[in-house]
């Protein structure tokens, strides 16, 4: 049976440090575009962090919650992409082709959850930051969209070793770089399809939760957290 | 009034509707001929290296495994380029004095390494591993061609894309046992499609055609 990656996040663990947020900017070379173009709304974060003041001052409690691609099984993105970059794989991934992106930015405009960045221009790195990009990860150029891809580089060199020791993917031997990152090990990345894997028991938690469920698109993406009788 | 166009301009307009699609068809063919040529792959087309390396010397004449300059084939996407070191363990000794190689020499002596020129260049939104094709039954060979008879190394194959997926589509066709993979004189069996049909089983090979296999 093929893997189904999925994450859960448990926010009752996550504090909002933002390791995660930098650990993928490091991972999937990520450039940053500067405050002005930020103003537009053009800021690129696969994974970003979203607070949320809950009760007025000064009875207030910050939460925070984690933001990356769901990777939906029913993806709103993947069926309006006319050259099929956007697309489904069979590990359920939601992958992009940057090599096949003409840039008609469709797919961001169907995504409920806004994880999907356009390149308006050339990435730069000031020197000599241009000497720490990942040579796993593909530079994106202007006019094309990109996502988190649940740093699938990581998922096909863990299993490609694998294969090539003709051995079994054991759970948690995929770490995606937010996961890495992560020191209140908020984040937990593995096989859904496994149903002994920490991943799966975590989607199973009563405490779980997908993000904007009722617009069906089937998240692979958990949000564990306190649920309160009201 | 007298008609401004002849009869026959009938006959003429409705041939040349009917030729422009055979035109423009034949245009595309060419097109997509003339990317596929040589011209544009560099496929067979031998380069020049500063160090006028002969695989064929090596590789046929002295016999030489193909891991022993490529040493991280089995276990890394790269196959490796060899340091000098490993030209001086017999250059030290074979053709010491030799004038041709002097530039081997003379990196071994300042530590600079040869800037040899790339043959197989993939782009770079392409992620190639050699160590899983290699443990997966693909011969050296497959890919690179008969080595041992190139004097100066060429690109064997296209390197297009769809040259990957006729491979990745049906493996059958060209995977081999693994003890054979590095030997250059691998003939295929006249029954390669049923000793393939039972290497992609014993193997377990997948047909990967999913874009993020090697696009990511």
């Amino acid at each position: 049976m093929p893997h189904k990656w999925g994450m859960a996040v448990d926010l009752d663990r996550c504090t909002g440090c933002g390791a995660c947020v930098t650990a993928c900017h490091a991972e999937n070379n990520i450039p940053t575009v500067g405050p002005a173009q930020a103003a537009r709304g053009r800021a690129m974060h696969w994974l970003r962090v979203e607070r949320y003041w809950e009760g007025d001052f000064p009875d207030v409690r910050l939460t925070f919650r984690p933001v990356m691609c769901q990777h939906c099984d029913a993806a709103p993105c993947e069926p309006v992409c006319p050259t099929y970059a956007s697309h489904h794989t069979d590990e359920g991934l939601n992958a992009q082709v940057y090599n096949r992106c003409i840039g008609t930015r469709y797919c961001a405009n169907a995504c409920p959850y806004s994880v999907r960045f356009f390149d308006f221009f050339n990435p730069q790195w000031p020197k000599p930051l241009h000497l720490q990009l990942n040579p796993d990860v593909s530079v994106r150029e202007v006019g094309v969209m990109e996502k988190c891809t649940f740093c699938v580089q990581r998922i096909r060199a863990v299993e490609i070793d694998a294969k090539a020791e003709k051995r079994e993917l054991k759970d948690g031997d995929v770490k995606p770089a937010c996961v890495q990152g992560c020191s209140a090990r908020a984040l937990v990345f593995g096989d859904l399809n496994d149903p002994e894997s920490e991943v799966s028991r975590l989607s199973r938690s009563p405490r779980g939760s997908k993000l904007l469920e009722d617009v069906g698109t089937l998240p692979k993406v958990t949000y564990l957290e306190r649920q309160t009788q009201v | 009034m007298s008609q401004i166009f002849h009869r026959s301009a009938n006959t003429i307009a409705r041939v040349s509707i009917f030729g422009a699609v055979f035109f423009i068809a034949g245009l595309l063919v060419l097109l997509a001929e003339v990317n596929r040529s040589p011209w544009m792959t560099e496929s067979r087309v031998a380069r020049e290296q500063p160090i006028q390396f002969s695989h064929e010397r090596h590789v046929a004449g002295n016999g030489i495994d193909c891991r022993y300059c490529h040493t991280s084939v089995e276990d890394s996407s790269f196959a490796g380029v060899p340091p000098t070191k490993t030209c001086m363990n017999c250059h030290s000794q074979i053709f010491a004095n030799s004038p041709f190689l002097e530039p081997v020499r003379d990196s071994f002596r300042t530590g600079r390494s040869i800037q040899w020129t790339r043959v197989h260049d993939l782009p770079d939104f392409v992620y190639f591993n050699h160590s899983i094709h290699v443990n997966k039954g693909v011969g050296c060979t497959t890919c690179h061609g008969q080595v041992d008879r190139m004097p100066l190394m060429w690109q064997e194959s296209s390197l297009q894309m769809e040259w990957c997926l006729d491979c990745h589509r049906s493996p059958e066709r060209y995977v081999r046992p693994r003890g054979a993979v590095f030997r250059v004189d691998y003939v295929e069996p006249p029954d390669q499609i049923e000793l393939g049909r039972r290497l992609v089983a014993e193997y377990q090979i997948q047909r990967l055609t999913s874009c993020s296999t090697c696009h990511r």
